[in-house]
């Protein structure tokens, strides 16, 4: 934890910033928010975002493709009314690309590099695999956090409605990795004493020969091929694995859990924090975003009274009456949301929902606007 | 371009009808306001969701009904199909050794394995959901249609390519068998249509546009186009204007504003949407119900009825 900087948002305060939450909800706009914030207060913030929206990256200068790290220039700033007294970075996270690094780090050697990625299996690890995105995010993030010398990096993550996919995502691509399947699955006969079921030796054999009927002995070979391939690079694995958790669990990073204050993504949102929470990792906030704005004005008698003083067409209050109470309906639901994140122990932060979306520098900033910290040192 | 009205009323005709789109644009709502209807209409229904947790059941105001088919109500069922149950269906369908079926299926590393097989999952899901479309209670099918609120767009498309990749890459055999049928089905325009649905907002009206392209590009029959949420414009342009410069006023102009700009952005985005597609666009409303629940479920199948009720 560090001092904040007057301008930032209050919950930053950790170097390492990771956005979770449901599909849609605002995760990216979010992670640039806290980074632009950063950077005009004065640090060298990074925010690493996965699929932006063309006009997002467009604002921070990221092209279409690669997933290089790019300083925004200043003059995006000056357009925008703002001046950094720090440095704004963004890249696009390429997952595949990065699962590539990934391997290409452990690897002992350059065929069997190019073996593996060459591998059906392989191709397809990132989507059959619940969590791999997830991991190869968090790892990207230990990479940046290792090699960098970033004031704050701002991890923007892949939809995850489950946080068990996040948590778990390390063991699971572990497990997976694991020898012990590959050496399970090219001797069925060793795999039968070790999994200790008995009931292996001839039901198994069939069992498998059946499914390699099912899927072709082709893919069967490729699965085995795949697990040798990565023979000796396991424990490489491992170990990293075992450091990006903890990575995740050290005072440097937080997590900023974002929902819309919707139902079905609030109800989300408190499963997500309470596991986290249950794993010992520090939720910096909840952010409840695209929250409608309060109604004030009048309606109902009142409001056709005023109508009526003010020689006002009575349809067109009517009809004025009816939006009035739509939109007092919208708030009362949002609210409602609130106050069931409140009941769970939660204080939300609250981002009002904008009639555009949010792609520019200075919508970004506005949009924060009412959360930024008035600065620990001022 | 086919009048929506009439699409509409044709689109109900088919054995299979699936809805998909981006994340959170209402796909869920739609199938139930669909199935509904149907059900309504005498169909014998089948409503299918892809590991959901049971959001078509809560959406219809009946108790969840799991990973087995259940009647939420005359004519209509639900079924959550989730790969890990559809799986072991399947193997034990295929496979006739149900207690070592079972006993492989909950060891952990046979699970590893399984989840690895690149389209297992899939073509395990998709083989249920058309199992139950060709299935025959005696003489008549035992549902004369069958909806499917499919994942979001890249899940889907997966889902629905099955099939034709799998088909592609299995030997001849039992699997191959499957995956040509289950592709004649899906294929087959008389008897499938892939429907898209949508929100009048940026980013779900471009991906709308993308999802299109790639299913025409692999040639699965598209249906409809439903265009979810659409804000009403309330107030002729300027009318506000009339509203005196003082209080009340100021301030039920500003709340009204954001309503109005709203419903702006939904009518440009609407326009936009029909523009790039060659779908009939089926617009429904946004409704202001909160909680929203079975009674906004209810309203939405009413206005498609109802829009069918102008073809008959
Ligand atoms: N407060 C807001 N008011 C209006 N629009 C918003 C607001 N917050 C985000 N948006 C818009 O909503 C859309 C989705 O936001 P964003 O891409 O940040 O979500 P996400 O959680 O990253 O989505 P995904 O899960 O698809 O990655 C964007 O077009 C964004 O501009
Ligand atoms: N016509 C509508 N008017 C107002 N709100 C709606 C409408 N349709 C859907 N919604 C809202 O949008 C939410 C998401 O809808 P739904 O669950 O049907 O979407 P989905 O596409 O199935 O989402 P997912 O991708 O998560 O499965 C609903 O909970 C509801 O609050
Ligand atoms: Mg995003
Ligand atoms: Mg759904």
């Amino acid at each position: 934890m560090r001092p904040l900087l007057p301008g930032e948002l209050p919950f930053a305060s950790r170097r390492l910033q990771v956005c979770v939450g449901a599909g849609g909800v605002g995760k990216t706009t979010l992670a640039a928010a806290i980074a632009l914030r950063a950077a005009v207060a004065g640090r060298k913030a990074l925010v690493c975002t996965i699929d932006p929206a063309r006009r997002l990256a467009d604002s921070l200068g990221l092209p279409e493709l690669g997933h290089d790290r790019r300083r925004v220039p200043v003059e995006r700033f000056a357009a925008a009314g703002l001046e950094p007294r720090g440095e704004l970075w963004a890249m696009m996270l390429d997952l595949k690309r990065s699962w590539d690094e990934l391997i290409a780090r452990h690897a002992p050697s350059v065929e069997q590099r190019d073996r593996i990625y060459a591998n059906r299996f392989y191709r397809q690890l990132s989507s059959a695999l619940a969590g791999s995105q997830e991991y190869i995010a968090v790892e990207k993030l230990y990479e940046l956090s290792q090699t960098t010398d970033y004031d704050l990096i701002v991890l923007d993550t892949p939809p995850t409605a489950h946080a068990l996919d996040f948590l778990d995502a390390p063991n699971r691509v572990v497990d997976f990795l694991d020898n012990d399947a590959a050496r399970w699955l090219l001797t069925p006969a060793l795999a039968a004493g070790k999994i200790g079921l008995g009931l292996f030796g001839r039901g198994g054999g069939r069992l498998f020969r059946g499914i390699s009927e099912l899927t072709g002995a082709e893919t069967l070979r490729e699965l085995a091929d795949f697990m040798l391939s990565l023979s000796g690079m396991y424990e490489g694995f491992k170990e990293r694995a075992g450091k990006v958790k903890k990575l995740l669990a050290s005072p440097e990073a937080g997590f900023v859990l974002v929902t819309t204050p919707k139902p079905l993504t609030v109800g989300e949102a408190l499963q997500f924090h309470g596991a986290l929470e249950k794993s010992g990792l520090a939720v910096g906030a909840v952010i409840a975003n695209r929250v409608h704005a309060d109604i004030r004005a009048a309606g109902g008698d009142e409001l056709a009274r005023a109508g009526r003083s003010d020689g006002l067409p009575e349809d067109l209050v009517r009809r004025i009456d009816r939006a009035l109470s739509d939109a007092r309906a919208l708030r009362h639901g949002d609210e409602e949301q609130l106050a069931r994140l409140r009941r769970a122990g939660i204080e939300p932060f609250a981002l009002m929902r904008r009639d555009r979306d949010v792609h520019d520098l200075g919508a970004l900033w506005s949009l924060t606007e009412p959360l930024a910290a008035k600065g620990d040192a001022a | 371009m086919p009048e929506p009205i009439e699409a509409l009323d044709r689109l109900l005709d088919r054995r299979v009808l699936v809805l998909t789109g981006k994340g959170g644009v209402g796909k869920s709502s739609v199938t139930a306001a669909l199935a509904a209807l149907a059900a309504r209409r005498g169909k014998r229904v089948l409503a299918c969701e892809v590991n959901a947790n049971d959001r078509l059941p809560a959406l219809l105001g009946a108790p969840p009904a799991g990973p087995s088919l259940a009647e939420l109500r005359p004519n209509l069922w639900s079924v959550d199909v989730r790969p890990h149950e559809a799986m072991l269906e399947y193997a034990q369908m295929k496979l006739h050794l149900p207690a070592i079926v079972r006993a492989v299926f909950e060891n952990r590393l046979m699970r590893y394995f399984l989840r690895a097989i690149p389209s297992l999952a899939e073509v395990v899901i998709l083989g249920k959901i058309l199992f139950h479309a060709r299935e025959r209670e005696g003489e008549r099918p035992r549902f004369d249609l069958v909806l499917v609120d499919a994942p979001a767009t890249g899940h889907a498309l997966a889902l629905l390519r099955v099939p034709e990749v799998v088909g592609a890459a299995v030997p001849p055999g039992a699997l191959a068998d499957d995956m040509r049928w289950m592709r004649a089905l899906l294929e087959d325009p008389a008897q499938t249509a892939i429907n898209l649905v949508s929100l009048p907002e940026e980013m779900p009206v471009n991906e709308t546009f993308q999802l299109e392209r790639a299913l025409r590009d692999v040639g699965l029959p598209l249906g409809v186009c439903f265009l979810n949420g659409v804000w009403p414009h309330r107030f002729a342009p300027g009318e506000l204007d009339q509203l005196p410069p003082r209080p009340p006023w100021t301030e039920v102009r500003a709340a009204v504003s954001h309503l109005e700009a709203r419903a702006d952005l939904a009518l440009s985005e609407a326009g936009r949407l029909r523009r790039g597609t060659d779908l009939p666009v089926i617009e429904l409303p946004y409704l202001f119900d909160a909680p929203f629940g079975p009674p906004a479920i209810e309203r939405l199948s009413l206005l498609l009825e109802g829009k069918l009720g102008v073809a008959a």
